[in-house]
């Protein structure tokens, strides 16, 4: 069993912080390692008491060098916080409601306090993609989920579907026939982005059955006893129904840049960013699954997040009002 | 239950408390698997500070004490001082919700809650009682939002009782709320709050509920 142990630090809102670290996934959390060890006055703002962001929804990550065994998202997401924390990184649980970019001292606006800095990191990365069909948002969290190792155990051999073809329809899967007696994988082709080493896990699955070339048309939940799905074919329109007990929806991510919006340059909603990471505006960067880039995984968001830091040192050295 | 290192860790966390809280434990005779963990979990909490006090409540024995309490599964903790705040945890609180457990800890012991002032004046505001149950599993880190949020609101306002339930020991609960998503915070067993929600749509949605 385990004991996690997150706390809210009691921060001061009259210090004016070298850095504010906006949102407290892998990205963030390195970016806050490097940036207490180099001793900026930093503080981290994450909305949830719980840091590690979407690691914390993932089972085991087995491709983050390091661990030859595979080691659990949430522990690894746990140990870069006391990580941080060791070194000094004050985290507070706060929801960010509005962010002042613009001049030389930035501000972040909280229900709670008014947060400055004279620089900020946005590290607020991304959150599931919807579906958009009718009874989503209807029966989410009655039969409608986007997060497996919350609601997995909902499922004891029970039938499940999950839609989508990149790494977290085919890990989570993996995950949910633990408990589930029978999982359908609907995808809308039958090109898989999923690792090449989890699509063969997955079909030497027996309790998973691969359904490509379906799309999810409508859920309809309404009669508990009977929950059903209507699909259709993606080659020939041809309709159907699949009997289900619930429906995952993993399909990818939306970055989170709402805040940011006509403050900053984006590009299909991601941010932005130079080789520094830094953003179209001074003394503002960006780390991880937010930024507009190639690969979104927690070894690159590493990366970003000690780039990052690395540079908003060398500014915050140079820093006058 | 706790293995050393966490248990310096939480003597470290718990060295901020102030003022003694009481935990109340509705168990049984026969204990059932997880009121017995959770009676060790109190139990290795107590060596871990002095300002704690447990008071095990055989549920059968003490039947107007539960009923008191509103206590109707076990295990339940209440978490006081002097005082009963509202604050009920059904079910263990392990893995991300140990984090809510210690919170609570703190709350009462200090007396420092984090709402805003619009939240203060509309628990000022009310007096019907509001009810809160908060469903979780020990694996959601989306989950101890929820239940810290609505344990603040408990110790802010005598009107306010919230309730944890840890619901993978529960499944008749699930089945009878209709909840296979967690967080979801029931108010008042009609309404609800989907997911981690932020304070002013928690508030909105209990003046819904009223």
């Amino acid at each position: 069993m385990d004991f996690n142990l997150s706390f809210t630090a009691n921060a001061d809102p009259n210090e004016l912080y070298d850095l504010i670290i906006i949102g407290g996934g892998p990205a963030g959390l390195t970016a806050g390692l490097y940036a207490a060890r180099y001793k900026l006055k930093t503080l981290m703002i994450e909305k949830l008491p719980v840091s590690g962001g979407q690691l914390t929804s993932t089972e085991w990550v087995e491709n983050y060098p390091g661990f030859p065994e595979p080691v659990l998202g949430q522990k690894l997401a746990a140990d870069m916080e006391k990580q941080a924390k060791q070194f000094g990184l004050q985290i507070i649980n706060e929801t960010v409601t509005e962010a002042e970019l613009a001049g030389k001292i930035k501000q972040v606006h909280t229900p709670y306090e008014v947060w400055k800095a004279k620089t900020i990191l946005i590290s607020t990365g991304s959150s599931p993609r919807k579906l958009n069909i009718p009874g989503e948002a209807e029966f989410k969290g009655n039969g409608v989920s986007y997060c497996a190792t919350c609601d997995g155990p909902f499922y004891p051999e029970k039938t499940i579907a999950v839609v989508g073809g990149g790494n977290t329809a085919f890990e989570e899967s993996l995950f949910l026939a633990k408990y589930a007696a029978k999982i359908h994988l609907i995808h809308r082709s039958d090109e898989f982005r999923a690792d090449k080493i989890l699509q063969e896990r997955v079909r030497a699955n027996p309790k998973i059955e691969l359904m490509p070339f379906f799309a999810v048309e409508k859920i309809d939940f309404t009669n508990p006893e009977g929950r059903k799905l209507m699909l259709k074919s993606t080659r020939n329109d041809e309709q159907s129904v699949l009997p289900v007990d619930g429906i995952f929806i993993f399909i990818g991510n939306d970055p989170n840049t709402k805040l940011f919006e006509g403050q900053l340059e984006l590009e299909n909603g991601y941010i932005v960013t130079e080789r520094s990471h830094e953003t179209s505006v001074d003394g503002v960067w960006a780390a991880g699954d937010v930024q507009s880039k190639s690969l979104r995984q927690v070894a690159t968001a590493v990366g970003d997040g000690a780039c990052a830091a690395f540079r908003i040192n060398r500014y915050i050295e140079n820093w006058s009002e | 239950m706790l293995d050393d290192q966490i248990k310096q860790e939480v003597t470290k966390i718990l060295a901020n408390m102030v003022k003694p809280v009481t935990l109340k434990l509705f168990t049984q005779g026969m204990e059932c698997g997880y009121c017995k963990e959770t009676h060790e979990l109190m139990n290795d909490l107590l060596t871990t500070t002095d300002k704690l006090k447990l008071e095990v409540l055989d549920f059968e024995k003490n039947e107007a004490e539960a009923k008191k309490y509103g206590v109707e599964e076990l295990p339940t903790i209440v978490v006081m001082d002097e005082q009963d705040r509202g604050i009920r945890f059904t079910g263990i609180p392990a893995g991300y919700e140990f984090s809510s457990l210690l919170n609570s800890l703190l709350m009462v012991s200090t007396g420092v809650v984090k709402l805003t002032p619009e939240t203060k004046a509309f628990l000022d505001y009310v007096k019907q009682p509001i009810h809160l149950k908060v469903f979780v599993t020990p694996t959601c880190p989306y989950c101890p939002q929820a239940v810290i949020l609505a344990h603040q609101m408990a110790f802010y306002s005598a009107n306010v009782t919230a309730e944890m339930i840890e619901l993978s020991e529960f499944p008749h609960l699930a089945v009878k709320y209709g909840v296979q998503g967690v967080p979801r915070t029931v108010i008042n067993e009609k309404w609800f709050q989907e997911g981690a929600a932020p304070e002013d749509m928690l508030v909105e949605k209990i003046k819904e509920a009223l």
